[in-house]
């Protein structure tokens, strides 16, 4: 069996999940998904764990610098073999450096020349094209300028939604070309996390909605309470 | 020298049913991983996937059958003719059985979140499988210009 059949049953035996931002839960829990993960190889499940650690912000410290989080993607990077997965966590970073250039800027700050502080292709260009609101990426992120303006008037849950669609959106291009390979399994994963947060944050939501639907119907003896 | 050319005659005989059992086990396996995957995600309808996956057993049949046309006394005139039809019709095979496989193994993937789909996504294996019967009738045709034949 080739590498390209390398894990049949398991993508078989992983649902889809619904579409980003209509799924009301992620389409079969972590601890499932886990269990499924076991005939993953010793190799191909080091991969998964780096690439799962080198986009989790969750894993970070809160305290983490720049400098340590591009210094976490690097060493991710040089473990990484496969050049697919390598792409897709370069294209995820980079995204991230994009972001926090943009927010940077939104902060009344100029490029912090001579510190790291992105990662990838782009840094030296948005340094040199910092005063343009997309920083002339347009070509690559047409997406930039409405995270721009989103930055610009705080709305951090558009934002997080912009982004989430975005990685979401470029995980389902690579996953065109791998059907049954460690790459799909990876990029399997990483978008049950998209899917995972994004249901997370409509949990919240209708929690809020629903206190707030609680209280208005209460009215006054809300007090008694 | 000649007795190359008769080896490659024999080659040539037993190489459709070779490689065609070859693609049909590999075709199996492939579409057999994804119906037992499909299993632990679907309620019911095990039996349909289970028949699938043996789609790509058609091949090593169709790799008898051409072994038998083309068995014969092999002569050093008929050696070079059974040689490049019988490796070509079982490369063929082989091929026609493993991408069967995967088109099988993808349209029970897809099938099992969209039931709806079932026979459309067939579509693609029923394809593969009309190139192997194409190798397959082929074969057969120009094999009944190989000298020596029906023994």
């Amino acid at each position: 069996m080739s590498q390209a059949d390398a894990y049949v049953m398991l993508i078989s035996s992983l649902p889809n999940p619904e579409s980003l931002f209509r799924a009301k839960r992620p389409p079969l829990s972590r601890l499932k998904l886990d269990q499924r993960l076991r005939v993953l190889t010793a190799e191909d499940a080091r991969t998964l764990k780096l690439v799962e650690g080198a986009l989790d912000w969750r894993r970070l410290p809160i305290d983490a610098a720049e400098g340590d989080i591009i210094a976490r993607g690097r060493r991710a990077l040089a473990h990484i073999d496969n050049p697919t997965l390598q792409r897709i966590v370069r294209d995820r970073l980079e995204i991230r450096s994009c972001v926090a250039a943009l927010r940077r800027r939104a902060r009344g700050e100029g490029p912090p020349l001579g510190k790291p502080w992105g990662f990838g292709r782009w840094v030296g260009h948005i340094e040199r094209n910092w005063s343009d609101a997309g920083f002339r990426l347009d070509g690559v992120f047409p997406w930039l300028r409405e995270a721009d303006g989103l930055i610009r008037h705080s709305d951090a849950a558009a934002l997080e939604r912009l982004l989430l669609q975005q990685a979401y959106r470029r995980l389902q291009r690579v996953a065109g070309s791998h059907t049954f390979d460690i790459e799909a399994v990876v990029i399997y994963v990483l978008k049950w996390n998209i899917v995972n947060r994004t249901t997370r944050y409509n949990r919240v939501a209708a929690t809020r909605r629903f206190e707030a639907l609680s209280r208005s119907g209460l009215g006054k003896q809300v007090d008694l309470f | 020298m000649n007795e190359v050319a008769l080896a490659l005659g024999w080659v040539g005989i037993y190489a459709p049913m070779a490689l065609g059992a070859i693609g049909s086990t590999i075709g199996c396996g492939i579409s057999g991983q994804a119906s037992i995957g499909a299993m632990l995600e679907t309620e019911g309808g095990y039996g349909r996937y289970v028949g699938l996956s043996a789609f790509p057993s058609t091949f090593v049949i169709y790799g008898i059958v051409i072994m038998f046309t083309l068995n014969r006394e092999v002569t050093a005139a008929n050696a070079g003719g059974l040689f490049g039809v019988g490796l070509l019709a079982g490369l063929a095979l082989i091929y026609c059985g493993i991408w069967q496989g995967r088109t099988v193994a993808a349209a029970i993937n897809a099938a099992k979140e969209k039931p709806e789909i079932f026979g459309l996504s067939l579509a693609p294996a029923a394809i593969v499988e009309g190139f192997g019967v194409f190798a397959f009738v082929f074969a057969l045709v120009i094999s009944g210009g190989i000298a020596g034949g029906a023994l």
